[in-house]
């Protein structure tokens, strides 16, 4: 498996997203804070953990009896030079026109 | 993917909670929001067979020319901008009743496949925006490299 295809197949699950967006956002952390928001199993936890980190997506470091996990964004560079415009115009126009006809709908229940 | 004069072709699916007739007048209705023309500069649109369109936004012009206009279910036209090397990609949008719901499939297709047509700010500002649909409530289906690259014809 090539790099592109692990950071693929590492950000094609939600809960590793929501761990990366944690990670990104409020920096580094501990084994157990980022277990602690997700219903579900440490094993589990961990092997996600190990495809984020085979993506180069994290990365850990020993800071005295604590070992501490960061984001790396540098993976994430990569794939985005591969996203087409056309990807990026289109679902941003139909999350739009979604969006209209969704409230529109809305409004009229309301009525 | 190199630019070797093969042509890609991007899918797009929304399931929206409108009847077909609503969402096909509402796609060629530049006033709403999200549609081809709205939020233009200028443009130009005649949306019959034959009938060719213009829009201009932040110093790109696109022309095109409708191939098909059938209501509700389906439009067809070609698309020509700076993106497509001045050749004519088609795009199509089709729309199916399922319930009280309409599923909106618009495929864009005959794009050349090249370098200019990818940037690094485009794919980030993707990337945030499946992160913002983790967390909405869009139809928008969960990101899958195979489907959004498919192979291109004839390689």
């Amino acid at each position: 498996m090539d790099s592109l295809a692990d950071v693929l197949t590492a950000v094609s699950h939600p809960s590793r997203r929501a761990i990366i967006r944690r990670l990104a956002e409020s920096g580094p952390a501990r084994f157990t804070d980022i277990a602690e928001p997700f219903d579900l199993a440490l094993n589990a936890i961990t092997k996600h953990l190990k495809l984020l980190e085979r993506a180069g997506l994290i990365s850990r470091e020993r800071r005295g009896r604590e070992v501490l996990i960061s984001f790396r964004g540098e993976p994430l560079r990569e794939v985005a030079q591969w996203v087409h415009e056309y990807e990026t115009f289109w679902n941003e126009r139909l999350d739009t026109f979604e969006k209209y006809f969704k409230d529109k709908r809305r409004k009229e229940r309301k009525r | 993917m190199k630019a070797n004069g093969n042509t890609i072709e991007f899918k797009f699916e929304r399931t929206i909670p409108a009847s077909p007739e609503e969402l096909f007048d509402g796609w060629l209705d530049p006033k709403i929001p999200g549609t081809t023309w709205n939020a233009a500069e200028k443009f130009v649109l005649d949306p019959k067979v034959d009938g060719l369109f213009f829009w201009h936004l932040r110093g790109t012009s696109h022309y095109g020319r409708f191939t098909e206009v059938q209501r509700p279910g389906r439009i067809q036209h070609t698309w020509v901008s700076p993106n497509t090397l001045g050749k004519e990609s088609t795009v199509t949008v089709t729309f199916t009743k399922q319930g009280d719901k309409t599923l909106m499939t618009l495929v864009h297709s005959g794009l050349p496949d090249h370098e200019l047509a990818r940037s690094h700010e485009n794919g980030w500002n993707y990337f945030l925006g499946i992160y913002q649909e983790q967390f909405g409530n869009g139809s928008r289906k969960d990101y899958r490299w195979e489907e959004a690259h498919p192979p291109a014809k004839g390689r």
